[in-house]
């Protein structure tokens, strides 16, 4: 689409200050640039422990970065000062963290109208909406519940719709189906597409799964092993709108699966 | 299928009832016991050093219907109500404040913590030099006395706090006031809770104290009013209310416990 990318990724680069000083010089990340065109969905995917977490968070600015920049519509934030983080840049910037992170004291309702409550957006048409996304998501029946009476995927799907609820424009996602079964798995990746492509959110997706990264995405990073860099780049090229469920027999699919089964590593 | 799980619910609801009949009757029984031992005891040790229960109960009735009872109750609980509201305000506040700044914590907080060890009750003197006999030394003394626990848990519980939640309301779009109300204070609520459970007791044990001291009404006014005429029932009397109070104020706060807690996993399994 347009030329300047939506977020941009430079130099971006992280440690972490260990307690033992010896080995304080141990980067996560060093030097990673990437960027993300406007109503993109990337897909990120790499080893655990590759840093991908500490990615999202310094996108999602929950984390300082040790060096480097995020760039949000050309604005550059200043990321490297814990003090002057604005954690998910002014509700633009949405974020399905890695766990659940639901509040123990608010039922499935109260956990996803949490955002629009501290916005100030609950209206009956929000309330609409999340109505809608607890029944797509197979939540109907259990909106009184608390978390420790949801199953672990349950927990997920509520904290995804969280996310979704309030239609940031970007949306970071770490592994969002990585607890739930095939079935259920299969079904959330259908609705999500759906989603994106009614809506065109800009998405960056992380997972471990090679066949969901390309499954979803637009195009596909391979991180290497910490320290993190980009050690490979794929644009998925099978058409839109895709089958899930029979998109391991398209042609493309195979090749592009073995060239990044062999960067992943 | 469903007569076989309604069979063995009704077995199983059975079984829960006569154990809570069980334990009920085993209270009861502990009661009768406790009240025989005294009655025995005072038989034994003479009027002048046990009040008989019988006549310790016939007073709390005489003075329930005169007023003058309830009065005594009235000025301990006022007392200890103030000093409570005023020691738990400075409790729950202070580590909210302290929360946002973290340095004047690090260098403040030692010196907290050491004055937990000042007995308190060793400053009263201090407290009448300094404010008079009226209310006030008093409600110092309560207040101090509930300010600690609740400090302590109150500011354990923020460090306790779980960061992922803080950050996730953050990029949500709340503000910090919100999640202070929202994640902080539900997430300490249960430390605070129990903090409670020490300082409610506190409160009307030092309101107690308290009136020993200074003060011509009162709950520790007549104990310690009854003990100089060397009536012992008067004595009794008024550590009899003073102790049903307690409980009274436990039973409340177990239930408030209950309905803020709610939604913990643990509190739905304790029920069998
Ligand atoms: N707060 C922290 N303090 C110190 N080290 C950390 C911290 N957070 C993460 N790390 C380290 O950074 C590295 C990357 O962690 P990260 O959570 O980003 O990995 P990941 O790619 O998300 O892994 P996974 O796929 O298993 O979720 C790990 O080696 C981890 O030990
Ligand atoms: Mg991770």
């Amino acid at each position: 689409m347009s030329a300047q990318p939506l977020l941009e990724v430079r130099d971006l680069s992280k440690r972490f200050a260990s307690r033992e000083s010896r080995d304080a010089s141990l980067w996560v990340i060093k030097d990673l640039s990437f960027s993300v065109r406007d109503g993109e969905f990337l897909t990120i995917i790499g080893p655990s422990g590759s840093g991908k977490t500490t990615l999202l968070n310094m996108i999602a600015q929950i984390d300082a970065a040790s060096g480097g920049e995020v760039r949000f519509k050309s604005e550059s934030a200043p990321i490297n000062d814990p003090k002057s983080l604005n954690p998910g840049l002014s509700c633009r910037i949405g974020y399905v963290t890695q766990e659940d992170n639901l509040l123990p004291w608010r039922t499935t309702l109260q956990n996803v109208l949490f955002p629009l409550t501290v916005q100030g957006r609950l209206n009956d048409e929000t309330r609409a909406r999340a109505a809608e996304l607890i029944r797509h998501v197979g939540l109907a029946g259990f909106e009184n519940h608390y978390p420790h009476e949801l199953s672990g995927g349950m927990r997920k799907r509520a904290s995804l719709i969280r996310t979704l609820v309030y239609d940031p424009p970007v949306i970071l996602m770490d592994e969002p189906f990585g607890a739930l079964d095939a079935q259920t798995r299969a079904v959330l990746q259908e609705d999500l597409l759906r989603l994106w492509e009614m809506g065109r959110k800009t998405i960056v997706f992380v997972t471990h799964d090679i066949g969901e990264a390309i499954a979803l995405g637009d195009r596909t990073l391979v991180l290497s092993r910490a320290p993190a860099k980009v050690a490979g780049e794929h644009q998925i090229t099978i058409p839109r709108p895709r089958d899930i469920r029979g998109i391991m027999s398209h042609p493309d699919f195979g090749p592009l699966y073995q060239r990044i089964r062999a960067q992943v590593q | 299928m469903t007569t076989q799980d309604g069979a063995l619910d009704l077995a199983e609801s059975t079984k829960v009832k006569w154990r809570q009949y069980a334990v009920t009757a085993g209270r009861i029984g502990l009661a009768v016991l406790l009240l025989l031992a005294w009655k025995i005891g005072a038989e034994r040790a003479g009027p002048l050093y046990v009040a008989d229960p019988v006549l310790v109960a016939q007073r709390i009735v005489t003075g329930i219907s005169s007023g003058e009872l309830l009065y005594h109750i009235y000025v301990t609980l006022r007392l200890s109500v103030i000093g409570f509201a005023i020691g738990c305000f400075f409790g729950v506040a202070l580590p909210f404040v302290l929360r946002r700044m973290p340095r004047v914590t690090n260098a403040v907080e030692p010196y907290i913590m050491a004055s937990v060890g000042v007995p308190k009750y060793a400053l009263v003197p201090l407290f009448i030099l300094w404010f008079g006999i009226d209310d006030a030394p008093k409600l110092w003394l309560i207040g101090f006395l509930v300010f600690y626990p609740v400090f302590i848990a109150v500011f354990a519980g923020i460090r306790n706090v779980d960061r992922r939640l803080v950050n996730m309301a953050r990029v949500a779009g709340a503000s910090e006031a919100m999640i202070s109300r929202e994640v902080i204070w539900n997430s300490l609520l249960s430390f605070f809770m129990a903090s409670l459970k020490i300082a409610l007791p506190r409160a009307v044990s030092a309101a107690i104290i308290g009136e020993f001291l200074v003060g011509d009404a009162g709950l520790g006014y007549l104990i310690e009013y009854s003990r100089q005429n060397f009536d012992t029932v008067g004595v009794f009397v008024g550590i009899v209310v003073a102790t049903a109070l307690v409980l009274i104020i436990n039973a409340a706060l177990v239930w408030l416990d209950r309905r803020v807690n709610a939604w913990r996993p643990t509190e739905r399994d304790m029920q069998i």
